[in-house]
């Protein structure tokens, strides 16, 4: 069986726990032998006259078999869950400490949705499989050998019905595993895709129903699940039906060993049993053997769903864990360092280069800039010059190529990283909302951002009214229940509820606002900025004018070197 | 527990009214299936130990049929094999069939006017819960009603053939079967219900913190809570864990609970035929047939532990998915205007959203005539939106009157949805064929970008229109409203997100395709309003201020919005 060579993953094949569990369910699955022998003996007795009083102790011996048998397979099945689920919260943190440590400028990092998907709900496909398939797979090795080494010394014809049927089993294994593993993903890819033009078409609801399109959308989702059906039902047919042919032999393997055993007992097949003929209860216990012999490999088969899953969960999961472009200093190194500093900082950038992987004309390259300490600058420049990245640079979102940059004297690096992002405060373009209240939105948790702070922080941006209008309520993400607006005010409210920034980097936050919106968030940055250093990227005429100086990036070089 | 159950009735009615026969099918080859197994084993034994006893002497050696028998185990055998193969094909056949049908009857329940506004108000992390609720329905056919009736149909069975043996026996039988088989998995599904409800919320916290954490990883890293977000998942999928690990107690003590149960029938019964056989009333052959049938009587009643485990689960998706069952009410249209010329017409209207402190809209009075541009200025939060949505009947008012002509509404985030171009545009107008579509594009000045994409029509935009420039989409959308073809547009910010040039180029396409229509813009940017014939000026949910094309105060209200 070539399932039989493949490895799984070395956390469970290495873990003694996981080891434990598939010997105790194995060792389960054979004390049904004794059980078997013991009512093959009473029912033999039955036959040769023996009364009630006889059977009692056999049938008690039944009883207590039973109860050994069920422990040992449902704890054995308990400890594979355990090792199982302890391997998910393990690959897990290692997927969501690789996806935090990642550079958002990362062009090849997965979709923030997709990587949440895989982390969380595709992930979950692990554990049936680590749990389940290891001792499934043990026992079809062993079980079916240990009832064939206790058949064949009371019969080898019944031995040879068994094992002519069996080696047909892993042909058809293979056809199941395969073709059960195409039937699976084409299910669920076409499942995911049908759950995804649901979603799609929910989201987009207000717009289908402004079109009049209702009916036909929902005439259309109708048509995609019923063409679904139709092809999966075509996979299903084949898949189903290797998997009857492998019911099909185990149910004539125990009827030919039923036949030939009752024909024997007759003198009608009188050879087989090694010169001698079969007792009743010889015959009876080989009977009873026979659904126990073919029973590990149903249940081999019936785990290969799962592995099909956990393989692709696995796959996904190594690939949302390999590290690419890192933040500067990782992720792990934002604890909470000693006393922070608080007051204007100059910033130096020296040299600095950028360039996407995979993209050959640089970002930036060569660009030089000295911000002295509480100067306002804004960086000017078209879509696509490099505003945003230099912004990120500078924040030690991803490493620069080349160059150097300086905050406060301290050169930007893996240790100095986090001592210096706390003291900056971040104003993104596209700010997430995150799934929290709104003053969880401001706060995010940390501690110098205070109760008091964020509600300076609200009157600063003038969303007071906003959040006593709806205490407590949550904001959903991706901007539900907040308007464009309101979004960019709460970002610049997160960089406010920072007393200790000394340098702000603000990215367009004016863009999309009314003028009136427009004007009062610009006289609220500059509050703000009043006594620290300022870097603003933005398109807008009116705020680029209210700085000290202005750079054009495209004229960087010139505007640099002046 | 009844009460939960009570969720369930309007899924299960749904279920039965779109499939009754193809459901009682799957289920009753699945019984079938079960009951040849019990059969064949049950045959076996009893031939098995008939054949012993007349092979102890010749003559009854030869006089013994063997051919009935042994015909009928190969038929089971056979059967058996026939009939779970149908039972296979049925079962998914119907899931798959109830998954359309379901998903049909959702859409069209969300798409109604009321529950439409409630589900956009929510966010997108609730639309994935929805998904989740709906699989979780889809699996109540497969995993509870198909073992059950399974189950059912062999404990009947069983203690038929035992009760043929000593009516005691069948009776003691039975009752054993439906004690252990159903009040086990009820047990366990009364148990599991609350860590289900636990690892459901588990479950939508690591989700939630899992998009935070990769959608607001800059605003985490800047404010130094990476970790900390990394430690809050952590904490999520412990939750997890713990939830994960209650349920699997509940299944391993479901497990024990099924194989002390068997161990109990199987021993009791071999006691029973021991004492029959001792008594002269039953052979032995009869009393392997009793022990045999026996043994695997319990064996289809440990399929439903699975069901019972996401029971739990399933009754919490009923209980938010059920309501969206029900057939959906006919949308109400709004009246169209009394007066000949007037494209809509509003009265004293009031809205006040559910929960909201004060009024979204107070007491606007407001008449809009045909051929008419009508520019809705003011800050954000002002109400215009929500104007909008009055006038095209999208939501009900707390107060006043409202009477429009059919009107298209392209919202602040006119929707592209993951289709073809062609079908993003035949949502406005299923018959268009492709010359048609071609002309809207051509209005919409993005025929000779479609013409220059290798696919043309065919090409496929992905999620919010990606694939399309800011510019290239908002011209598609205006291709639909083309399409569309209604008296009056509703338009939020049409031009919102594109820059100076490729806004006015839109504005006056825009305008170019309008014709003797009437043009409702929200806007607060110039650019946007310049081209009405009248400005209203909104503040606070109340109109302050109206002027007309060549009034002095439509400079002046101009003036005061914002340049690009």
């Amino acid at each position: 069986m070539t399932v039989a060579a493949e490895s799984l993953p070395a956390e469970i094949a290495g873990d003694r726990g996981s080891r434990v569990a598939m010997l105790m369910q194995t060792a389960g699955a054979l004390f049904w032998l004794p059980q078997a022998g013991l009512i093959a003996f009473i029912i033999g007795g039955i036959a040769e006259g023996r009364g009630f009083r006889e059977a009692l102790l056999p049938a008690a011996g039944v009883l207590a078999l039973g109860v050994v048998r069920t422990t040992f397979e449902a704890l054995g099945a308990r400890k594979a869950f355990l090792a199982a689920r302890a391997s998910l919260s393990r690959r897990r943190g290692h997927a969501v400490a690789a996806l935090a440590a990642g550079s958002p400028l990362d062009r090849a990092r997965p979709a923030s949705g997709q990587a949440a998907s895989v982390v969380t709900e595709q992930a979950e496909a692990l554990v049936s499989y680590l749990a389940r398939f290891g001792p499934a797979r043990f026992k079809a090795m062993v079980v079916p050998l240990v009832i064939l080494g206790a058949v064949l010394p009371l019969s080898w014809v019944a031995a040879l019905v068994l094992l002519l049927a069996a080696p047909l089993i892993p042909i058809f294994m293979a056809l199941i595993g395969w073709r059960a593993k195409a039937a699976s993903e084409a299910q669920l890819a076409e499942t995911g895709n049908l759950n995804g033009f649901l979603l799609d078409r929910l989201r987009g609801l207000a717009t289908i129903r402004a079109l009049g399109a209702v009916d036909a959308t929902a005439l259309r989702l109708r048509a995609n699940a019923e063409d679904l059906r139709a092809r999966t039902m075509t996979v299903l047919r084949i898949a189903f039906l290797s998997s009857a042919v492998l019911e099909l032999f185990s149910a004539l393997g125990v009827a030919l060993a039923a036949v030939y055993v009752g024909f024997h007992l007759l003198d009608a097949l009188p050879f087989g049993a090694w010169g001698e003929k079969l007792s009743l209860g010889e015959g009876l216990f080989i009977l009873l053997l026979a659904p126990a012999f073919f029973e590990p490999l149903r249940e081999l088969s019936a785990v290969w769903h799962d592995r099909a899953a956990g393989q692709a969960a696995i796959a996904a999961l190594d690939d949302v864990s390999r590290g690419g472009l890192a933040l500067v200093g990782g992720a792990q190194a934002d604890r909470e360092g000693g006393a922070v500093a608080s007051g204007a900082v100059d910033l130096r950038i020296e040299g600095l280069r950028f360039c996407h992987a995979g993209s050959g004309e640089a970002v930036l390259d060569g660009f030089d800039l000295r911000v002295a300490a509480g100067e306002h600058v804004a960086i000017l420049g078209p879509s696509g010059s490099g505003k945003t990245t230099l912004l990120a640079l500078v924040a030690g979102l991803a490493p620069a190529d080349n160059g150097e940059i300086s905050v406060g004297g301290t050169r930007l690096g893996p240790e100095s990283a986090a001592g210096l992002r706390r003291r900056m405060a971040w104003i993104g373009q596209r700010p997430h909302l995150f799934a929290a209240t709104l003053a969880g939105n401001i706060s995010l948790g940390r501690p110098e951002a205070d109760a008091q702070g964020v509600t300076e922080a609200l009157r600063i941006v003038a969303l007071d009214g906003l959040a006593a209008a709806r205490p407590g309520a949550a904001i959903g993400e991706g901007g539900a229940g907040l308007s464009g607006g309101e979004g960019l005010r709460l970002a610049l409210a997160r960089g406010a509820a920072n007393p200790r920034a000394g340098l702000i980097l603000a990215d367009e936050p004016t863009a999309h606002l009314d003028a009136g919106t427009a004007r009062a968030i610009t006289e609220r940055l500059l509050a703000f900025a009043a006594g620290r250093t300022l870097v603003v990227a933005t398109h807008d005429p009116v705020l680029a004018a209210r700085m000290d100086r202005v750079i054009r990036l495209d004229l960087e070089r010139l505007e640099g070197a002046a | 527990m009844t009460v939960a159950f009570q969720h369930l009735r309007p899924v299960l009615a749904f279920f039965i009214g779109q499939r009754r026969n193809a459901l009682l099918g799957g289920a009753l080859l699945a019984a079938v299936t079960v009951l040849a197994g019990v059969a064949l084993l049950g045959l076996s034994g009893w031939f098995i130990t008939a054949t012993a006893i007349a092979g102890l002497s010749s003559a009854t050696a030869l006089a013994f049929d063997v051919f009935a028998p042994s015909a009928g185990i190969r038929l089971l055998a056979l059967g058996r094999t026939a009939s779970r193969y149908g039972e296979r094909l049925v079962t998914h056949d119907v899931t798959l069939r109830l998954l359309a049908g379901l998903r049909e009857r959702l859409f069209r329940g969300w798409a109604g006017p009321g529950a439409a506004h409630q589900l956009l108000r929510r966010p997108a992390r609730l639309l994935f819960r929805l998904t989740a609720d709906i699989d979780a329905l889809d699996s109540l056919y497969l995993r509870v009603l198909v073992p059950m009736a399974a189950a059912l149909g062999t404990a009947a069975v069983v203690a038929l053939v035992l009760a043929l043996l000593h009516p005691a026996l069948g009776f003691g039988a039975g009752a054993w079967l439906l004690l252990a088989g159903l009040g086990l998995p009820i047990l366990a599904a009364h148990r599991a219900l609350a860590p289900a409800r636990r690892r459901a919320h588990a479950s939508e916290a690591l989700l939630a913190r899992a998009i935070d954490l990769v959608a607001g990883q800059t605003e985490l890293v800047m404010a130094g809570r990476l970790a900390a977000q990394c430690a809050a998942l952590a904490g999520a999928d412990r939750r997890q864990a713990e939830s994960d690990d209650a349920l699997n107690r509940i299944e391993t003590g479901v497990g024990i609970g099924f194989g002390l149960a068997s161990a109990v029938l199987l021993s009791g019964t071999l006691l029973a035929v021991t004492a029959l056989a001792e008594a002269g009333r039953i052979g032995a052959p009869a009393a392997a047939l009793g022990v045999l049938v026996a043994l695997a009587a319990l064996e289809p009643f440990a399929g439903l532990r699975r069901g019972a485990l996401e029971l739990g689960r399933t009754l919490f998706a009923a209980r938010r998915i059920g309501p969206r069952l029900a057939p959906t009410e006919a949308a109400p249209v709004s009246a169209p205007p009394s007066i000949p010329g007037v494209a809509a017409w509003l009265d004293g209207v009031v809205v006040r959203h559910d929960g909201a402190a004060r009024s979204s809209l107070t007491g606007i009075s407001l008449s809009l005539q045909v051929a008419e541009t009508v520019a809705i200025v003011g800050p954000s939060g002002a109400g215009k939106s929500t104007l909008l949505s009055v006038i095209a009947g999208e939501i009900g008012l707390t107060a006043g009157h409202v009477e429009a002509l059919p009107a298209t509404l392209l919202t602040q985030r006119s929707e592209l949805f993951q289709d073809s171009l062609r079908d993003n545009l035949r949502l406005a107008d299923p018959a268009a064929n492709d010359a048609q579509l071609m002309a809207a594009l051509a209005s919409a000045g993005l025929r000779a970008d479609v013409e220059a994409l290798p696919l043309g029509l065919e090409t496929r935009l992905g999620e919010n229109g990606l694939g399309l420039s800011g510019g290239q989409a908002r011209r598609l959308t205006l291709a639909r409203l083309v399409l569309r073809d209604t008296p009056l547009w509703l338009l939020d910010e049409p031009t919102e997100g594109l820059d100076g040039a490729t806004a006015r180029d839109v504005m006056a396409r825009l305008r170019d395709c309008a014709q003797r229509r009437c043009v409702v813009i929200a806007t607060h940017v110039r650019r946007e309003a310049e081209a009405a014939d009248r400005l209203i000026v909104m503040e606070h949910g109340q109109i302050v201020a109206t002027a007309r094309r060549g009034e002095a105060g439509f400079a002046v209200v101009l003036a005061g919005l914002r340049p690009d």
